[in-house]
């Protein structure tokens, strides 16, 4: 159907800085017979995806929320784009490494060491991952891993042969490896280095390997979960003691205006014939407990 | 005028007290070390080196309800502000009293996990340091605080 002649449309100004306007176009709907539905205007200046447009906008009506100038978001945002660009290549250089901090593992089970990186150029194909251990209270390191050309060569004459297995997938930059059957001689320090030519320059990352017997419970663990559960408490009970009040009180509300409405039909059913002896303590019932709300709201 | 101010003071001081407790690590103390809560102070090589504390279950008990003593405090300090202007007169600082009450009810659990069940960190040769006893102190205060408040009745002139 198109545009039939110039947009029609309705200004709503809220404050200086949003302004809604309403779109008021001919559209070939059944509802368009109907007056427009003019609801208040903050509910139009919400977020369109919060409102269903079955029930609330016909469709002939629609929000359209515009920032008063476009020309200096674009000249914001062009130069915000400047700058970036401008900072990043002095950080495209940099590959940035990331393992875990430490892992703790039970004795005789196998524990997975994650190392994973970042890097600004897409991964190449001579990517490689090496990892090398260094026992708790020795200042040499040894290397137990190696992935380069494509292919994954393990320990087969150290502390770790046999042991190693490689779990990682390189072509999305995961080189984590998984050591089985571990032994306390396994504490340690293992560092994972990654590179991705021509991307080079990095630091190393390692992770710290703990061997327990028995696992102890993270530090802070019962701490978080004892904090957790007593506020959640608190908050129950003050929503759960709102909660009645507001029950109560409507409750009570809606009593005393049953209460109100018969006593309306017994005033009027008093015009018309004798009372019956009834009435009185009725409507004695009301009042008081009229009386009653009043005082309770007075107490609050 | 003047009981409003000087229970307004005795409220933050409680708080003030409650913070040093629960954020100072100085609840056991020796000549060259000063450990617990959350880590331990060594003084080595003239030095101050910080490791980790070993967290035994209930190690993690006393700081977690020695964090909940300062929140329900801080928490108690706000209801109490809110409470004078909305309160009716002649009414009861009742909410204010109950979370000063739970206040005080957390700081004494820490305290006395603490006093029962040291951690091991904590059986060498020492002493309790001043945290330890601003605990109690504070335990001691914030009691105070909640009586008064569940006592005291807003002015109805």
């Amino acid at each position: 159907m198109g545009r039939a002649g110039p947009l029609r449309g309705v200004w709503l100004g809220i404050n200086r800085r949003t302004v809604g306007f309403l779109l008021l176009s001919p559209v070939r709907s059944p509802l368009s017979r109907r007056p427009p539905l003019l609801r208040s205007p903050l509910a139009f200046l919400s977020p369109p995806s919060t409102r269903s447009s079955a029930g609330l906008f016909p469709d002939r009506l629609r929000p359209l929320g515009a920032p008063q100038k476009p020309d200096t978001m674009l000249t914001f945002l062009a130069l915000a784009s400047v700058v970036l660009l401008g900072i990043v290549p002095e950080q495209t250089q940099a590959i940035v490494i990331y393992t875990g901090w430490e892992r703790h593992a039970l004795l005789g089970s196998d524990v997975r060491l994650s190392c994973s990186f970042f890097s600004w150029r897409w991964t190449s194909e001579d990517v490689t991952f090496s990892w090398t251990y260094r026992p708790d209270g020795s200042r040499d390191s040894i290397s137990i891993f190696h992935y380069t050309g494509g292919m994954a060569y393990v320990d087969n004459k150290g502390p770790f042969r046999d042991r190693v297995e490689f779990v990682g997938n390189p072509g999305r930059r995961d080189g984590s490896i998984l050591i089985k059957n571990l032994d306390y001689a396994d504490n340690g320090t293992f560092t994972c280095d990654a590179k991705n030519p021509p991307d080079i320059v990095g630091r190393p990352s390692s992770v710290r390997l703990l061997v327990f017997e028995k696992v102890p419970i993270q530090a802070g663990v019962i701490t978080g979960a004892i904090i957790g559960v007593v506020l959640g408490l608190l908050v129950l009970i003050v929503v759960i003691y709102y909660l009645m009040r507001f029950l109560v009180a409507r409750r009570v509300f809606s009593l005393s205006v049953s209460k109100h409405g018969k006593k309306k039909k017994e005033g009027s059913q008093q015009r018309q014939g004798p009372a019956p002896p009834a009435d009185p303590s009725k409507v004695k019932a009301a009042s008081s407990e009229k009386k009653k709300q009043e005082s309770r709201k007075d107490k609050k | 005028m003047w009981t409003l101010a000087g229970v307004v003071v005795l409220h933050v001081t409680s708080i003030v007290l409650l913070l040093l407790a629960a954020v100072q690590n100085a609840w056991w103390v020796t000549d060259t070390v000063s450990t617990d809560l959350w880590g331990r102070w060594e003084w080595k090589d003239s030095n101050w080196n910080y490791t980790s504390v070993i967290n035994p279950e209930d190690l993690q008990a006393v700081q977690a309800t020695s964090v909940l003593a300062c929140v329900f405090a801080v928490l108690s300090l706000f209801v109490f502000v809110a409470q004078l202007f909305t309160l009716p007169k002649g009414q009861r600082f009742t909410f204010t009293g109950i979370l000063q009450l739970i206040a005080c009810l957390c700081v004494m659990i820490a305290a006395s996990v603490y006093t029962a069940k040291p951690p091991p960190s904590s059986q060498e040769e020492g002493r309790y340091g001043h945290s330890y006893v601003l605990a109690w102190i504070s335990f001691v205060l914030t009691f105070i605080l909640a009586v008064t408040y569940l006592i005291l009745r807003k002015k109805s002139e």
